[in-house]
């Protein structure tokens, strides 16, 4: 297919912090460093090329970007200072605008008072709510009240809208990331590939595999994103699927595993957080030499969220019930508008659709191969 | 061991004698036959020193010199030419086979052309089997 | 007659000679040669080590004869003749037998190659024998200049010998001085004005009283050598003639025609334009397209007629930094326009180039590659939909991908090619084309001006594609090179002529006709030719054609070559019986 060459298309980019694109003059050094360069997947040199020329088809079938963990070898070895690694960063943003069909997404990255916006509504939303709804009476007690039957229905009543409508969103845009990475491009994936690549997806989830590649000094990043990582899914889990087994009334002793679990969970985010803090501050490393404000809100909001549950959880052990209550409303107050915004439409998406990646990188290799021997096949 | 051909090569200064050189400095291989014997111009080569060359046992003699056009000295290979049609039919009248006489183009950049017409040129020779001209001098004589 | 005595020097050349050939093998058996008084091996014999060794042997065993068996003549004769000369011994007295180039680099068999080695040192051994002691002879400096062509390097070169006080003929074919720069808005990379730099040239040309330019001329002949050319020229009809000791080649280019590359269809559209136009376009102020236009859309095309084996081969060095330039002149003139360029390569080298790339290429301007061997652009006409009036489609090499731009204006980054006279003027003058019809120079590294006939210099874009800072280099060094000759006064003329020995020529003339020189007049009164020695460039034509043998070629006598043969074939089959 032919693709018309679009000059203007990077000028858009620049909102998602495409910087630098023009100095790249492809000599390929990156894709030689990149440890995780494949056959026949030149990336980054590919996406740079893609963006110089304004190829935006051919942007959003490339999904490249996800497969990137951002060691940063690339930016360092560059000999043009070109940034190959954070414009893979950067393409990350545009490529979760491209595949959000509910066009939100584009809206944040490019326009950053909307995002603020929303995310003071929700937050005031959620304030609002408390003020109108809870029973004024329950606050002395809220410390019991916390797990009560007829408290808890509401928020868990919550807790699944919220989930299901960030759910949907998600699926649905990881439908169109196979549109337009398999679909669109005419890959011909044996059908049979769909489930045998599907075991790829749990385990590079789980473990953050493919991340230790790109560990180039120590094993640091993998281990500070595997804690985050778990440590933000199981709080989820937690919160969201088991919400009654969580938010209880009684407080178990120290080594029940419910508690263990959220300990776990909470080291994990705050460990993870502060390390990303620390670094995204000092920006020694490459991969965190370039902030864009979707970077910081995410982890501000984050952080804040993982701060607030922590001070409700002290304040509840140390029986104070109306600091206990407006950290509560206030842990909420950041919870949601994060969990709304962040996840399906900013960076928290990365979550869903890197997995993916991988899923989609191994069937596109087994169209790839099967129409190399097919092509053999007709040579011979 | 098969027939070792002794080929007498007159190459002129400009052309044919640097492409020879261009051979041996991009280090092409062939056939070590050739003994190359340097001229000025392929316009200074004799009948003389062809026939000088057969009778002193020579199987093959090739002369290179500039391309039509090309020459250092204007005109020179044309008359070369000439006086090498002539030559063919007189070695030819004398009972030798007209091809151990071969004239080519060689220019300054042809080093491959030269390393690859010593190859052709020994295997066509060595197909023809020795000359016998010495000889046959000798038992005249 | 004297004894003969020969020096023979077997060189290893480090280990290019003595890995292939046993040299000390080889310099001992030949030292029982007929006239052999000394034979040696040595590491290196163009070392200064190696030539003292030469040196101290002539004056220790009283040599009268050297052969240095090494590499080719072409890279080493003049060092040894050099080292014959220090000796106190003729340099003519000498002969090589080439066993680097010919032998030990092309052959495989070490025994082969040892042999091989041993009879061309016995040919040259044979040779040396009837060599004779030649005399250097030199003629009167002319120092009048022709100075051929009126761009930008005839004039340096020009005003160059002028400035010195000595007189130049220019010759320009066409009506007014100056040459391709007349047409040249801006010069990269620092984009000064062309005018500005050539008008003030033009002007000190036309007020040099040391300088006659003839306007609408033409070379109708040129005789002479070094020293001492003359020539008939034809202003508007009127013929004249001049005198001179030196020439100047300055012709310069043309502008190769995109007619015949169908992919552009230069003819057809009328917005598809060459760099030339382009250039006079930029020159009188306005960039618009054929309908008056301001263009939003611009592509410029790389070697269009460049680097193509359809084409030319070669590359025309000036088109990707002129094509920056225009990129740069654009982006200033036309600030919202999109550029593109379809290139092959971007060579940016030489001063202040580099510089210009990176500058352009932050002024948002999209590079495309394309393959300028198999698979060029194609411009075709647009849809209304396209919202531009051409489309080029082109494979794009760094991404791999198909694509298309939309080009309201295409620019072709025409070839430079010699002119359509570059032929008949080289063979007036004694310049040879080399494959791509430019002029060819005396050594492509070492003398990049000079000619192979002396006394001629080429500069500027007549002996390939150049900018302007090298045609002006080029010109100056081709100025000084003259005025150096003309300061000494005098010139050396070719040694190894032909020479006519009176008693056995019979005046048949045959000589007469082959001569490319005219060299050789036939002397009525006494019936014989005569050789003119200034003229004669040594090639031999005449000596292989005279009937009675009564010319002698120096340095390549029938004695001589057929004793060359007769040394080499004789030591071939002694070898071979073995």
């Amino acid at each position: 297919m032919i693709q018309r060459v679009n000059p203007d298309l990077k000028k858009y980019l620049v909102k998602y912090g495409v910087q630098d694109w023009n100095e790249c003059f492809h000599c390929g050094n990156c894709t030689a460093i990149c440890p995780l360069t494949d056959q026949g997947f030149l990336f980054p040199r590919k996406a740079i090329r893609q963006v110089q020329m304004g190829l935006k088809t051919s942007l959003a079938s490339n999904f490249d970007p996800w497969l990137c963990y951002y060691c940063g070898e690339c930016s360092e070895t560059c000999p043009r200072d070109a940034n190959p690694g954070e414009l893979m960063m950067s393409l990350r943003r545009y490529l979760t605008s491209v595949y959000d069909w509910t066009g939100f997404s584009k809206l944040f990255y490019t326009k950053k008072i909307w995002e603020f916006l929303t995310i003071i509504i929700l937050f005031i939303l959620v304030i609002a709510s408390f003020v109108v709804w809870f029973p004024k009476e329950q606050i002395a007690n809220f410390t019991t009240y916390i797990g009560d039957h007829s408290f808890l229905k509401v928020i868990e009543a919550g807790d699944l809208i919220m989930a299901a409508v960030v759910a949907f969103v998600l699926i649905s845009n990881i439908f169109r990331m196979w549109y337009l990475t398999i679909l669109k491009p005419k890959y011909k994936v044996p059908f049979i590939e769909y489930f045998r690549g599907i075991y790829v997806l749990p385990g590079v989830f789980a473990s953050q595999i493919s991340f230790r590649k790109c560990d180039t000094d120590g094993r640091l990043y993998w281990v500070n994103h595997l804690l985050l990582m778990t440590g933000y899914t199981l709080m989820f889990i937690l919160v969201v699927v088991f919400l009654p087994k969580f938010q209880v009334s009684e407080v178990y002793n120290w080594y029940h595993w419910q508690r263990l679990l959220g300990y776990y969970a909470t080291f994990g985010l705050l460990f993870g957080l502060s390390a990303m803090f620390i670094g995204r501050w000092r920006k020694k490393s490459e991969k965190f030499k370039f902030s864009h404000l979707s970077d910081w809100l995410f982890i501000i909001m984050l952080f804040l969220t993982t701060l607030t549950g922590i001070l409700v959880h002290i304040f509840r052990l140390a029986d104070m019930p109306y600091a206990t209550y407006y950290l509560y409303i206030i842990h909420l107050a950041v919870l949601v508008p994060m969990i709304c915004v962040e996840v399906p439409f900013s960076k928290w998406s990365h979550l869903a659709y890197r997995p993916f990646s991988i899923y989609f990188y191994y069937l596109k290799k087994a169209a790839l191969s099967k129409q190399h021997k097919s092509k053999l096949a007709a040579a011979a | 061991m098969s027939f070792q051909p002794t080929i007498v090569s007159f190459l002129c200064n400009w052309c044919s004698y640097t492409g020879a050189d261009l051979a041996g400095t991009s280090r092409m291989k062939y056939a070590s036959n050739i003994r190359i014997i340097r001229v000025m111009c392929s316009g200074r080569i004799e009948p003389t020193f062809v026939l000088k060359a057969f009778r002193e046992g020579a199987d093959g003699v090739l002369i290179c010199g500039c391309h039509p056009g090309d020459c250092h000295y204007h005109e020179g290979n044309y008359k070369c030419l000439r006086r090498f049609h002539l030559l063919q039919k007189y070695i030819k009248q004398m009972g030798m086979d007209e091809d151990r006489l071969q004239l080519k183009w060689i220019s300054a950049s042809e080093g491959k052309q030269f390393a690859e017409l010593a190859d052709s040129f020994t295997e066509e020779i060595r197909n023809l089997g020795p000359c016998k001209v010495k000889e046959v001098m000798e038992t005249l004589t | 007659m004297e004894e003969t005595r020969i020096g023979l020097y077997v060189c290893w050349c480090g280990t290019n000679i003595a890995k292939m050939v046993d040299v000390e093998n080889v310099a001992k058996e030949m030292e029982s040669m007929p006239n052999v008084v000394v034979s040696k091996d040595y590491k290196y014999m163009c070392s200064d080590p190696g030539q003292d060794l030469i040196i101290k042997d002539i004056k220790e065993h009283n040599l009268n004869r050297v052969v240095v068996s090494a590499c080719s003549p072409r890279i080493h004769e003049l060092t040894f003749r050099k080292a014959l000369e220090n000796a106190g011994l003729n340099p003519y007295m000498f002969e090589m037998a080439n066993i680097r180039e010919h032998d030990s680099w092309v052959h495989t068999d070490r025994e082969e190659a040892t042999r091989k080695a041993k009879t061309l040192i016995a040919g040259a051994l044979n040779r040396v024998r009837w060599h004779e002691s030649l005399e250097k002879r030199t003629v009167d400096m002319n120092p009048a200049t022709l100075i051929i062509g009126g761009g930008i390097a005839g004039i340096s070169a020009a005003l160059e010998i002028a400035d010195s006080g000595k007189k130049v003929y220019l010759i320009e074919k066409s009506d007014k001085l100056g040459g391709h720069l007349l047409n040249v808005d801006l010069t990269y990379p620092y984009m000064y004005s062309a005018q500005e730099m050539i008008k003030p040239k033009i002007d000190r040309i036309e007020n040099n009283p040391d300088i006659d330019i003839f306007l609408n001329t033409q070379i109708e002949d040129l005789t002479g050598y070094v020293g001492n050319f003359q020539t008939k020229i034809s202003q508007d009809g009127a013929e004249k003639e001049l005198k001179f000791g030196s020439i100047i080649v300055a012709t310069g280019l043309r502008a190769f025609n995109p007619d015949s590359i169908k992919d552009y269809d230069y003819a057809n559209f009328p917005n598809v334009i060459t760099s030339v136009e382009f250039e006079a376009m930029l020159k009188s102020g306005k960039i618009l397209t054929k309908e008056g236009k301001e263009p939003k859309n611009i592509s410029i095309i790389h070697c269009v007629g460049s680097r193509n084996h359809d084409y030319h081969e070669y590359c025309s060095r000036t088109c990707c930094m002129t094509a920056l330039k225009y990129s740069n002149q654009i982006r200033s003139a036309l600030p919202d326009s999109h550029i593109y360029h379809a290139y092959a390569d971007m060579r940016a080298f030489g001063k202040g180039c580099e510089e210009l790339y990176t500058k352009t290429s932050g002024k948002d301007v999209i590079f495309l590659m394309y393959d300028q061997k198999n698979d060029l652009p194609k411009i075709k006409k647009a849809s209304v939909k396209d919202k531009c009036e051409m489309l080029i489609e082109l494979n794009e090499k760094l991404s791999g991908e198909s694509v298309e731009v939309a080009a309201d204006m295409v620019i072709l980054m025409v070839a430079m090619e010699s002119n359509d006279n570059a032929k008949t003027l080289g063979q007036t003058v004694g310049v040879s084309l080399c494959g791509n019809e430019f002029y060819i120079e005396k050594h492509p590294k070492l003398d990049p001006v000079a000619t192979t006939t002396d006394g001629v210099y080429v500069v500027g874009s007549c002996q390939s594609p150049k900018d302007i800072p090298d045609s002006v280099s080029q010109a100056r060094a081709a100025a000084a090179r003259i005025l150096a000759k003309i300061n000494y006064g005098t010139v050396e003329v070719e040694v190894t002529t032909a020479v006519v020995n009176e008693e056995l020529c019979c005046g048949c003339q045959t000589c007469v006709c082959v001569c490319p020189y005219t060299a050789i007049s036939y002397d009525e009164e006494k019936n014989v030719s005569v050789v003119n020695e200034v003229l004669c460039k040594g090639c031999g034509t005449c000596g292989s054609a005279c009937p009675t043998g009564a010319i002698k070629c120096r340095h390549y006598t029938d004695q001589q070559i057929l004793s060359q043969i007769e040394g080499l074939l004789s030591k071939s089959l002694e070898l071979q019986e073995v």
